[in-house]
């Protein structure tokens, strides 16, 4: 057991300025948490163990931007989504998917295309990088 | 996701006396503007003791709950700030804060203080300051009027929202902070096969039915009915004005009447053991309200799904400990401030039927005359939402109906068993389920 007061969220951004998507994986279960967090959330093992993770998913969900759920700063992103982001390692959470605008939601839904491929990038917000993701056949 | 099995309570638990503030705009109006949080609490907290026949000497220790004191009220112990005004001065207090499920929470903590024997007799309240601040509202650091007050703006109100998320990620992520309006009726579009018109007409419907609740109800910051509004600006019906420009779409899904009025107000619950109210309150003269039990549940809102995925596991806690049936509630209560939560969570309870509670929504069946009543007070987009005292409010609504004493607005049958779905606060989720003692 080997439980450290560790900086997670520094080295977390750290390696988003080195293009690297940092996650933690549980040695026990082999389930990975990312954003990365101190302890296993599916089997609540005490330590998990840094992990870089393919940024590769499926998005399984989604929700346009509207004006209650929009801000200026996100234009820079062009056309994008919010929805449910599972990663090929297992990981879901929420997460932002660019490329996506009325027409392309309807013509995804319509034919059945949920889940659909992204990979995750890295975007450039006020002061520090986050993770966005895209449409893979964008 | 994780799964807890909860453990009976050691002993019966009930609500003895209610008490609440019109929810309201207090700046607004020259007899309002100026009341402060010991008055308002104060309030609340005194019709409680006097609905319940108990002094202030009779309660042993009391809950706050105010979702945003140093935002609302420019406190930061809200408890130990305004605990002269109902004559509890040296008893034992804590605050506590899970924002908009903070009156649900309140419950839950309220119970587990006197179940545990601790206490026998506890008050639990809340109050908040939804629609203004302590002025001069020029930062919350600086020091005060005494009582004066002025409007919070809504840039100031979306500002303050945002402390409600991680810092760490969620903020950066940006969609956990987004979803939070359109995610639960997305996942009901997709997953019940049904379209975005019907999903449209079921918010509108929604919104209509809180409405004919609030018409009714004299403690409710929204009273004017749709009919009326339609028939002003030329419409045939309430639906054709919900579907009008007159209610634009802020969300994906979602329209302006399907987001919360924001306001003041403060709600409070004497919570007593059972087995001592003959010693306790001898004066009751209404039947009591037991707590069969509380599940909670939370997920941060990075989580896909977060109001579900909380609200299930909530749910199925209270049925498995209480063993109570979805068939067993007469009264469903949803904190509804984006108005999805109505739909979505009394679905899940199973109190109305998986796929088809759009359709009791668009038929009426849910407001007050109905045959599945939910938020028989108005809502949050009618009642009104002074966040943390929402939940309380709530309690007070369904403890008045199970009592028969809700007037115009009574339901049909007199309600025997009731559930209330608290949200709140990125995301807390709590299932509260309560039944008239015979």
């Amino acid at each position: 057991m080997s439980i450290k007061l560790e900086k997670v969220v520094q080295k977390f951004y750290d390696g988003l300025e080195e293009g690297k998507f940092l996650g933690r994986k549980c040695p026990k279960c082999g389930a990975v948490e990312f954003p990365p967090v101190y302890a296993c959330n599916t089997c609540g093992s005490l330590e998990t163990e840094w992990v870089e993770v393919s940024g590769k998913g499926v998005m399984k969900s989604i929700v346009l931007p509207a004006a209650l759920s929009s801000k200026p700063e996100y234009k820079q992103m062009g056309k994008f989504a919010y929805g449910e982001i599972e990663l090929e390692e297992g990981a879901c959470f929420n997460g932002v998917v660019k490329g996506i605008n009325k027409k392309k939601r309807k013509e995804i839904m319509e034919n059945g295309k949920l889940p659909v491929p992204v990979h995750a990038e890295i975007f450039q917000r006020d002061g520090y990088k986050t993770v966005v993701f895209a449409l893979d056949e964008e | 996701m994780n799964k807890t099995t909860l453990g009976k309570y050691n002993r019966s638990v009930s609500i003895i006396g209610v008490g609440c503030t019109p929810f309201m705009y207090t700046v607004d109006n020259p007899e309002t503007d100026g009341l402060t949080e010991g008055e308002m609490f104060g309030y609340a907290a005194l019709k409680a003791m006097e609905d319940a026949g108990v002094s202030a000497q009779d309660v042993d220790f009391y809950f706050h709950g105010q979702a945003s004191p140093l935002n609302g009220s420019n406190y930061l112990t809200p408890n130990i700030q305004i605990g002269n005004w109902f004559g509890m001065k040296g008893k034992g207090s804590i605050h506590h804060s899970e924002a908009c499920c903070t009156g649900y929470l309140a419950i839950e903590q309220a119970v587990n203080a006197v179940a545990s024997g601790k206490y026998n007799c506890v008050l639990t309240g809340c109050v908040e300051f939804g629609d203004s601040v302590p002025f001069p509202n020029d930062n919350i650091e600086t020091p005060k009027h005494p009582y004066k007050r002025e409007k919070m703006t809504m840039d100031k109100f979306l500002a303050t929202t945002s402390w409600l998320y991680d810092r760490t990620y969620s903020r950066s992520l940006m969609a956990p902070i987004e979803l939070i309006y359109d995610d639960a009726a997305e996942d009901y579009v997709r997953t019940r096969g049904i379209s975005a018109e019907n999903m449209d007409d079921a918010l509108n419907w929604m919104a209509i039915n809180n409405r004919r609740n609030a018409e009714k109800n004299p403690l409710a910051i929204e009273r004017t009915s749709f009919d009326d509004i339609a028939k002003e600006k030329g419409f045939d019906s309430a639906i054709d004005y919900l579907r009008s420009p007159y209610n634009p779409k802020m969300g994906d899904f979602l329209r302006m009447e399907g987001v919360e009025r924001k306001c003041d107000g403060a709600a409070a619950c004497i919570v007593c053991a059972t087995d001592m109210i003959p010693e306790i309150a001898k004066n009751l003269n209404h039947k009591p309200i037991e707590v069969l039990g509380v599940g909670s549940a939370a997920c941060e809102a990075s989580t896909p799904h977060f109001e579900i995925r909380a609200t299930e596991e909530a749910v199925r806690q209270a049925y498995e400990v209480t063993g109570v049936k979805p068939e067993e509630l007469d009264l469903f209560f949803a904190n509804d401030f984006i108005i999805t939560s109505h739909l979505i969570s009394a679905e899940i309870a199973g109190y109305l039927p998986y796929g088809e509670g759009w359709k009791y929504i668009c038929d009426g069946r849910t407001a007050y005359d109905g045959d599945k009543p939910i938020n028989t007070n108005g809502g949050r987009t009618s009642f009104g939402h002074a966040h943390a005292a929402s939940g309380l409010a709530d309690m007070y609504e369904a403890c008045m109906q199970m009592r028969g004493e809700c007037g115009e607005r009574q339901v049909k049958k007199l309600p025997k068993t009731a559930m209330l779905r608290g949200y709140g606060g990125a995301q807390n989720v709590a299932a509260v389920l309560i039944r008239t003692i015979d």
